[in-house]
């Protein structure tokens, strides 16, 4: 196991210097660039114009630029933001904590509903629960999160007035009880479009595992139905799940940007989008940066949970 | 200005008059008509469907058996029809002001930085007046009034600037004020390896001196913005400056020191900036204890909040668009101000191929339907422009009219320009070679590309209109855009060697200079190179030498009349040689809470310029 992980982490140092590369390519490709807003922004002088390209370092040739950047990052130096001055590992961790925690609330919230509706839902394959839960999920994958959202917002916010409508904590400022406040509607709708696809996977595969000669094994022995779901149906079904999430999770991190722009959250996903419509680079890239080693963990995570989940499978 | 209209004199016997608005109002709060009544009447006065809603809104069962606050509001709006309020002085609510209270702000953006050096966001402006000052500022009428200097006075030959400074003002770290800030400030603008975003007017200096509380400021050359750039430089401390370049930018940026009456307190990325109360303050000390600037990127979730409360303001940079503010006036103890803009709506014209003679940029003037645009689509919420200064500035030329629609006209016009119609009805005609006004070169036809900023559906929908008008005629027209940072890169419509056109805005200093739209110097030298005449990228205006005169001679002078002069021959060239089609001044739409006093926004300010005097109720 410690030996697999070693390997896996290893393995992916190449992976995130690849993705590191093509970033950066894919960045001077785009057009326009972290210039063009100061080129055309009323009264600006070229003598002007030309000291902000020497303090971007954007008059050195694009090779330069890359392997400066690439060397800084392996000291762990991702640069200063063009437009905010400052170092941008600070920029994104004064905002990294807040998207994880709306992204594994999200996540939580997700895998109990689908587990539960999932379950259940097999249970009476066909039945009225399966039929409503069927509908629902499609529902939840078709719905736009800024709607929804919205829809949420009008109710709980201004009809019912029971939640705050926006905002992480309270303007004042306020304790965990606030923050908690603040995320029920967040976190419900990054949930909803994972909580559909999700329970529809653990339903096939509960009712694939429910068909199982183990399954009837353990009824013959005389075991109670719940001991059988629990010990025998879920833990098989669960094998699926986990693949999916692994996955779902750079789903959650682009997911974030409409949902944390519609209950104006102080995310990752926010400051990504407000760094590429000015093309501030150094943050784009730091971001895809963290992206991509978020990815690389989650799958990780996901490798070894299958090893926990079934005895069969070791490393 | 909160005040009600008066009420219309009641007619004491017979028929209720039953002619405008508040007639109807009254008629029916006194009972006299019924709501079905009221709607049919207002149907033949031809009064507009939303503002019939309101009217029911204010004269409905609820709203009569319990006044509600919605109903003087509602009726207040209906007096003044659009249903906005003129931002025409501070709002002064009804009740007795509070000592005290916070304010909570919303703002679509969040600033890039809160450095006055180095920031290019007016988001961030709006926030940083209120904390670091300047040695005079302008208020909401356009006039300069005394902050950190009580006075100052130009030399007969306008190159002297003296100030009167104030003393015993406290800088919020605990530093005392004095004319070596205003030197500080002037050589950190100026040092190249700083890299200042703007150092207009701090360029034209040669020396400051210092003779007790008197600032002398030496320039080089007489220009008349001069105080628009350096009389309302925002002042750092000294200390804060020579901590060296790096921590004064990226520190001073997320944490500003200044002497203003309200104190920076904290940042949350992405959430919310604090300010509170700053006691020592020289002048009037703040009512509020304090303000929340909160960062709502979502219009809609804004809206929510204006609702639930939990925004009491928004405006400047985080104003609501024009197309939002009818959802907005739904909403209760909420008043929807107006005030003009100093953005200028424009298409403008690449000087390529046909759009170099000035006939064909005067026929495409006839084609667009500005006024429909302002009336349909704005519904009333701008006002028609014909050149590059505000209606409402001294620089404004009034003797202008604008070209009316007239699509005849324009047909006359394209066809006098050698255009005939080719192929599916688009005309065709050589372009000029040399002389733009001669057509003598190679046959082409006349299709133009109309670019506006990606995800602004306010621009699309322009530039759909003005398309069909201009295809209407025979111009092909093709609508595109991109995003914001792409179409003003060096990939942009500008550089392409096609015939182009785009619909922004560009916006006006409080100095009514315009050198940098037209003048020959401000054409970029490349893709790359800054400056703001772009149209004439490939080939100069036809006019270029006459615009290049008036623009010099306009900065030339500090004395207003003899400026305004030139301005106004500017405006008339402008609208005769069309260079760009103006077709309207914004307007803006702050919005804030019934119980706010004090709060006064401009065109000619940021959202924080008064803080010290705004107020609960």
């Amino acid at each position: 196991m410690t030996r697999f992980l070693i390997r896996r982490l290893l393995g992916a140092i190449p992976l995130l210097l690849g993705v590191a590369v093509l970033s950066f390519v894919f960045m001077q490709l785009a057009p326009g660039g972290p210039d063009a807003l100061f080129a055309r922004n009323a009264r600006m002088s070229e003598e002007q114009l030309q000291a902000i390209r020497h303090n971007m370092g954007l008059d050195r040739p694009v090779p330069e630029q890359l392997v400066t950047w690439l060397g800084n990052i392996l000291q762990g130096d991702l640069g200063i933001s063009y437009t905010q001055y400052r170092p941008v590992s600070e920029a994104i961790w004064d905002v990294v904590p807040n998207t994880l925690l709306l992204m594994g609330t999200g996540m939580v919230l997700s895998l109990i509903a689908a587990l539960l509706f999932g379950v259940l839902a097999a249970r009476r394959q066909n039945g009225v629960f399966d039929l409503v839960a069927s509908f629902v999920s499609y529902f939840g994958l078709a719905m736009p999160v800024f709607w929804f959202g919205l829809m949420l917002q009008l109710l709980f916010a201004v009809r019912l007035g029971w939640l705050p409508s926006a905002g992480m904590s309270s303007a004042g400022g306020g304790g965990f009880w606030d923050v908690a406040r603040h995320l029920v509607l967040p976190a419900f709708t990054i949930a909803i479009g994972s909580i559909a696809g999700w329970s529809r996977y653990v339903r096939s595969s509960t009712i694939e595992s429910l068909n199982q000669d183990y399954v009837r094994t353990a009824r013959a022995k005389g075991m109670d139905e719940q001991r059988v779901l629990v010990g025998h149906v879920l833990r098989n079904a669960l094998i699926p799940l986990v693949t999916v999430v692994g996955i779902d999770v750079p789903l959650y991190l682009t997911g974030a940007v409409l949902t944390e722009t519609v209950f104006s959250w102080p995310g990752m996903g926010r400051l990504f989008f407000d760094a590429l419509t000015v093309r501030d680079y150094p943050i784009l890239m730091g971001i895809l940066l963290l992206g991509a080693v978020l990815i690389v963990l989650g799958n990780l995570i996901a490798d070894v949970l299958y090893g926990v989940l079934d005895p069969r499978i070791s490393y | 200005m909160i005040d009600l209209t008066p009420r219309p004199e009641r007619h004491g016997d017979g028929a209720p008059k039953l002619d405008s608005v508040n007639d109807l109002i009254q008629a029916r709060i006194d009972g006299v008509i019924s709501r079905r009544r009221l709607i049919r009447r207002a149907a033949e006065l031809a009064i507009a469907a939303p503002v019939v809603g309101v009217m029911l809104h204010a004269t409905s069962d609820k709203a009569f058996g319990a006044p509600s606050q919605g109903r003087p509001q509602a009726l207040r709006r209906l007096a003044q029809e659009a249903g906005t309020v003129p931002a025409d002085g501070p709002t002064a609510p009804e009740g007795e002001p509070q000592a005290g209270g916070t304010l909570t702000i919303g703002s679509n953006a969040e600033p890039d930085t809160l450095h006055p050096y180095v920031s290019q966001t007016v988001t961030a402006a709006d926030v940083y007046v209120g904390i670091v000052e300047n040695m005079v500022a302008y208020d909401s009428t356009q006039q300069l009034v005394p902050r950190l200097a009580t006075a100052f006075e130009i030399s007969d030959d306008g190159l002297i600037y003296t100030f009167d400074l104030r003393e015993d003002v406290k800088f919020h770290n605990g530093d005392s004020f004095s004319g070596d800030d205003v030197i500080a400030v002037w050589k950190i603008i100026m040092d190249p390896d700083f890299g200042a975003f703007n150092t207009n007017g701090w360029d034209k200096v040669d020396d400051i001196t210092l003779d007790g509380n008197q600032l002398v400021i030496t320039t080089s050359e007489i220009y008349a913005p001069f105080m628009s750039y350096v009389g309302v430089e925002r002042i750092a401390p000294k200390s804060a400056i020579e901590a060296g370049i790096d921590p004064f930018k990226q520190e001073y940026g997320r944490a500003p020191i200044g002497t203003g009456p309200f104190q920076f307190v904290e940042w949350k990325a992405k959430e919310q900036i604090v300010v509170e109360k700053f006691a020592d303050y020289w002048g009037e000390a703040a009512n509020l204890d304090q303000i929340i600037y909160r960062i709502v990127p979502d219009d809609n979730t804004q809206l929510v909040q204006l609702r639930t409360g939990e925004v009491q303001m928004v405006g400047s940079a985080g104003a609501l668009s024009a197309i939002r503010v009818d959802e907005a006036l739904g909403i209760e103890g909420i008043t929807i101000l107006e005030h003009a803009t100093k953005d200028w709506y424009h298409v403008d014209l690449k000087h390529w191929d046909h759009l170099r003679m000035t006939k064909v940029r005067q026929a495409l003037d006839f084609a667009t339907p500005s006024q429909d645009i302002i009336d349909r689509l704005l519904k009333g919420r701008a006002l028609v422009s014909v050149a590059d200064q505000a209606p409402g500035s001294w620089a404004f030329n009034p003797d202008i009219a604008p070209r009316p629609y007239d699509v005849e006209q324009a047909k006359a016009l394209l066809a006098e320009a050698g255009l005939t119609a080719g192929t599916e009805g688009v005309l065709e005609g050589p372009v000029p070679t040399d002389d733009p006004n001669v057509a003598d070169g190679d046959v082409k036809p006349l299709e133009i590309e109309l670019w506006f900023v990606a995800g602004d559906t306010q621009s699309e929908q322009v530039c759909q209109i003005v398309a069909q008008s201009w295809n209407s005629v025979g111009v092909k027209t093709s609508v595109l855009s991109q995003d914001i940072s792409t179409i003003w890169g060096p990939e942009g419509y500008q550089f392409t060697e096609k015939m182009t056109g785009c619909f922004y805005s560009w916006s006006n200093g409080n100095d009514p200079t315009c050198k940098f739209y037209w003048h020959s110097e401000d054409i970029p030298d490349s893709p790359t190179g800054s400056g703001g005449n772009l149209p004439a990228y490939f080939h100069h205006y036809n006019f270029q030498e006459a615009i290049d005169e008036l623009t010099i001679a306009a900065d030339a002078t500090t004395v207003q009349e003899d400026r305004g002069a030139v301005l106004f021959q500017i405006q008339e060239l402008l609208h005769e040689e069309v260079p760009v089609i103006f077709i309207y001044w914004g307007k803006a739409f702050p919005a804030v809470a019934d119980n706010v006093g004090g709060f006064w926004p401009s065109a000619f300010n940021y959202l924080l310029w008064n803080a010290n005097e705004w107020y609960l109720t």
